[in-house]
């Protein structure tokens, strides 16, 4: 997996660090959030859709991973072991803030016919003026499209076609089995593929 | 035992081979509008990976400076909260209680000197002249004062054989 260490940092073997941060060396830590803040960041989110949010979840995550460093033992990848906190901070919120609002916000049993055709997000024919317009425009799309999925099937969809993990991964991420992943990951997109058909086809 | 879903996945994946590959296709009713289907699945991971995937962080720096804070004051509050809590409270109480003791002296103190003060200078002048057992050797006074806001004073003597020359009437 891709990380931003730096030439110099990357000299460090990633062990290292985790074992400096368990020795109490907050600046191997901030190693490791250089190297993964990125990602962990760009995959909350898309889960979440707003940037403060994002960065509040990413930080979260970073703090509890600090707290609880003591107890990885290495039997997973650091990535595979922080990730599993990001999803577990994210999934939680989004379970939270679902309460909050009433469990309107994410349904799966909401039939795919049921979002609006003529919704103001739905391309227009005309080209729009600006490239940057359209682009926000098909964002929305997206980030509505998967606004309908619940945390769970985000989580898998985000982890496979974005992060290009593997079934094994995703499973020891979100503390599931393969068979589970694999099942989520079948209706999260058999749906996206419904919902965004029109734009994907088009772009 | 692999349920359709996960072998519809992992074959629109390319984790199916050989015999379990030939036995999933031969089981599907329309391989072709399949393909076409896996061929869209292909479609929208490419269209997300590129739309989702370059999602930026701004302000790297301050992002690293915030966890290094909050590291910090997590390792470091509880304690010193429970020390700040400990002592200030008791300070709290201790200051309050000097002031108001130290506000309580003051006023005693003033109240007395006013009371002092309220005393004419005429009265004292007489009671030492009064009192010099030579001029005067069976006076007695007795003085009697009022405490209400008039401040009356009534000043008795007995067996006074002369009365000072600046105090006799004139």
């Amino acid at each position: 997996m891709q990380t931003e260490a730096t030439p110099g940092q990357a000299d460090v073997s990633e062990l290292d660090l985790v074992k400096r941060c368990q020795a109490g060396d907050s600046e191997a830590f901030d190693q490791l959030v250089t190297r993964y803040r990125t990602r962990v960041f760009a995959m909350i989110y898309n889960m979440v859709h707003n940037e403060q949010d994002a960065w509040d979840l990413a930080q979260d995550s970073f703090v509890k991973a600090w707290k609880s460093i003591g107890r990885f033992k290495g039997k997973s990848s650091f990535y595979t072991w922080i990730y599993r906190i990001v999803m577990n901070v994210t999934i939680d919120w989004l379970r939270k803030r679902q309460i909050k609002a009433g469990g309107a916000e994410f349904d799966d049993s909401i039939q795919l016919k049921e979002i609006e055709p003529a919704s103001k997000t739905v391309p227009k024919a005309d080209p729009l003026p600006h490239q940057r317009m359209e682009h926000r425009e098909i964002r929305d799309r997206i980030d509505q499209a998967i606004a309908q999925l619940s945390p769970e099937h985000r989580a898998v969809i985000l982890m496979k076609e974005i992060e290009e993990m593997q079934y094994h991964e995703i499973a020891e991420t979100l503390g599931c089995s393969i068979g589970t992943v694999m099942s989520r990951l079948f209706y999260a997109r058999k749906k996206l593929q419904t919902t965004l058909k029109d734009v994907y086809e088009n772009v | 035992m692999k349920t359709f879903e996960e072998k519809w996945t992992a074959w629109l994946d390319g984790q199916l081979s050989g015999r379990e590959l030939v036995e999933f296709e031969s089981s599907l009713p329309d391989l072709a509008a399949a393909e076409a289907e896996k061929r869209n699945a292909h479609k929208l991971g490419a269209f997300l990976k590129k739309e989702l995937g370059s999602q930026a962080l701004s302000n790297e720096e301050f992002f690293n400076h915030q966890i290094h804070e909050r590291i910090a004051r997590e390792n470091g509050n509880p304690s010193r909260t429970t020390r700040s809590t400990w002592w200030t409270i008791p300070r709290l109480v201790w200051s309050g209680a000097i002031a108001l003791a130290l506000f309580l002296i003051c006023s005693v103190a003033i109240m007395r000197q006013h009371e002092t003060g309220g005393q004419s200078e005429y009265l004292t002048q007489i009671l030492n002249s009064t009192v010099d057992p030579a001029a005067n050797p069976n006076a007695t006074v007795a003085i009697f004062e009022t405490k209400s806001d008039n401040k009356v004073t009534v000043l008795w003597t007995e067996g006074l054989q002369t009365l000072p020359a600046d105090y006799a009437a004139k």
